[in-house]
């Protein structure tokens, strides 16, 4: 099982690093998200097989409880990728009406 | 000793209360403005509080929820954390002075005040916390408020410079959360000293030295250093005058506190390697921004090129390592937080005056000839940061040749003093031609501008800290001594 985690965290990488090299600022954006999306896989793939059965107090039965910190890590790390995923997204709707271009590469008047 | 001195959480509490009681009256100006400058000034008490008991008592600990450590989260400032957070509140309440006295538009935004203080509040908690991803949690929270502040500035350029920060910080947050991950897979804990205590131990996955260097890369990036530098410039040129003054002094030192945290608590044995790093890309950020200081066409942007360079020479005083360098990093951090947030301040307030409030050299040549007092507050900043004899300037590059001479590193400590004298060259030829050459006819400049009591209080500072600087290198030389036993900073935080 981690090694297919393993693969689809490589996968999501590769994906996310390419489209956040594109020129369109909303692929960007993407990929950007897909690059957060990859870190939270690679983080469940850290706890996610340890245990059998959830972890929660007063929990009885049977088997080791599965790892909760990574659980409210991952929690935490979508929280704070959407929220920084919305200002990007805020942005580039004001510089589309600002400086009439979505295009990272006629963004440029900032110089020397 | 306290196990839990609730004066810890004021820092972070204050200014992020205050926001949200900002938000409540979005529509009353002055009330938020209220709020908002008693929140920075509660926040500065509590960081100095935090300071002298550090002093006196050692490291102060609060334990969130009240979990011990290795399972709960901690609040451990020792005394470098409590350096660096007496140093940020302080520019942080000068840039909340500044704000009243502001005619910038987007000061009057309903949003700014808030974001401002959820910016301070992030930069504090980023220093305070002994928890690996409760440092990413208030990075980010202060990264996103930067951001959302530079983007709704009066430059019209701000969204640019905030679209491409946002790109490349996101970048280095990810990295940062990656290595997190990496050393959560690897030791199972993310409090910081539980993970140097089972680094110390001998266990070293070869994961965990994967999340070393991502770890640096990303404090790398958050400080604008060589190979990471691109966004500096334009991201801190965008920024209105007192979110830029916070910038450029203090945020891009979390990078430094990182760096500092990294080779003197956690990978101590991967240290010499990541020092020698640290001293290439020191000595090239020395000269690349200082030279691009020297010939670049703004005053403010200036100012964020030198940041760049000055950055280099707590690098090197990082990469040397050696305790009298270490201390010379910490005053010359200290210090040049007031310079550099003095500086902007007063370039901020003449070009507030400009009709275009543009801080091109082309457009404010001789616009501050009639104004004797700025121009000699911007001459007693720039000769500190060139590191003239009365001020606090002085005293860092001292302390930093000092570690020089003691790292016995003659070569780094020859070009690092010959780069001071560009940034001498740079400073006195602007205040020149802002200051001193005759204005032009068709320059009409405004009757009224931003006010300038807090970049007095500033200089003030500037002057005092070079005039009885013991106080300044007497704390650094404790922090210093408790960095180099790392042993009892676990012990402390781990509890028994």
């Amino acid at each position: 099982m981690n090694v297919f985690f393993a693969l689809a965290t490589g996968l999501m990488f590769a994906i996310g690093v390419f489209q956040l090299l594109r020129r369109d600022m909303i692929k960007a954006a993407m990929g950007f998200y897909i690059l957060f999306t990859a870190i939270n896989l690679f983080f469940f793939a850290v706890g996610a097989f340890n245990g059998q059965v959830s972890a929660y107090a007063g929990n009885l039965s049977e088997g080791t409880p599965s790892d909760p910190v990574v659980q409210a890590l991952i929690l935490t790390a979508i929280v704070i990728s959407f929220g920084s995923y919305a200002i990007l997204l805020g942005l580039i709707a004001t510089s589309a009406r600002r400086y009439k271009t979505a295009d990272l590469d006629t963004l440029d008047q900032l110089k020397g | 000793m306290t196990p839990n001195n609730p004066l810890v959480l004021t820092p972070i509490f204050f200014p992020l209360f205050a926001a949200a009681l900002c938000v409540f009256f979005a529509h009353f100006r002055r009330v938020q403005r209220i709020i908002g400058v008693s929140a920075a000034i509660l926040a500065w008490l509590g960081s100095l509080s935090i300071l002298a008991l550090n002093w006196v008592d050692g490291l102060q600990l609060y334990r969130l929820g009240g979990y011990m450590p290795p399972y709960g989260i901690v609040l451990a400032p020792d005394m470098l954390s409590a350096i660096f957070t007496a140093m940020a509140s302080t520019v942080v309440m000068g840039g909340a002075i500044y704000i009243l006295g502001c005619r910038d538009k987007c000061v009057s935004y309903p949003a700014f005040m808030p974001l401002y203080l959820c910016m301070a509040a992030g930069l504090h908690g980023a220093f305070y916390t002994g928890d690996i991803f409760t440092l990413f949690v208030f990075q980010e929270l202060m990264i996103m408020s930067s951001v959302v502040l530079v983007g709704i500035s009066d430059n019209r350029l701000g969204v640019e410079a905030a679209i491409k920060y946002l790109l490349i910080s996101a970048m280095g947050s990810l990295f940062l959360l990656l290595g997190i991950g990496a050393i959560y897979a690897s030791f199972g804990t993310l409090t910081l000293a539980d993970i140097a205590r089972l680094l110390e131990g001998g266990e070293r996955p070869l994961l965990a030295q994967t999340a070393a260097v991502m770890l640096m890369c990303a404090f790398l990036l958050k400080s604008a250093v060589f190979p990471f530098h691109f966004w500096q410039p334009d991201f801190h040129t965008a920024a209105p005058t007192p979110v830029h003054a916070v910038l450029s002094s203090v945020v891009v030192k979390v990078g430094v506190y990182g760096l500092i945290r990294l080779t003197m608590l956690m990978f101590i044995a991967e240290a010499p390697l990541v020092r020698t790093l640290l001293l290439v890309l020191g000595i090239i950020g020395i000269f690349f921004g200082s030279l691009g200081a020297l010939r670049t066409y703004d005053a403010k942007r200036m100012l964020a090129y030198s940041t760049f360079g000055q950055i280099g020479f707590i690098l090197l005083g990082i990469g040397w390592g050696t305790p009298l360098a270490l201390i010379g990093a910490i005053v010359y951090a200290v210090n040049h937080a007031f310079i550099k947030s003095s500086l902007l301040m007063i370039t901020g307030a003449l070009a507030s005056r400009m009709p275009n409030k543009s801080a091109k050299l082309i457009d404010i040549g001789g616009a501050g000839h009639s104004f004797k007092l700025m121009g000699g507050l911007y001459l007693l900043g720039g000769l500190a940061l060139a590191g003239v004899p009365p001020m606090n300037g002085f005293i860092s590059k001292l302390a930093i040749i000092r570690g020089g001479i003691d790292a016995q590193s003659w070569v780094l400590l020859g070009l690092a003093v010959a780069a001071g004298v560009i940034t001498l060259m740079y400073v006195v030829r602007t205040w020149q031609h802002v200051f001193q050459s005759s204005p032009d006819e068709h320059l009409h400049l405004k009757p009224y501008g931003d006010s300038l009591i807090a970049p007095v209080m500033l200089v003030g500072l500037c002057v005092l800290f070079g005039l009885f600087a013991v106080p300044v290198v007497e704390a650094a030389t404790i922090a210093v001594t408790r960095l180099n036993d790392p042993q009892s900073y676990i012990r402390a935080v781990l509890g028994g």
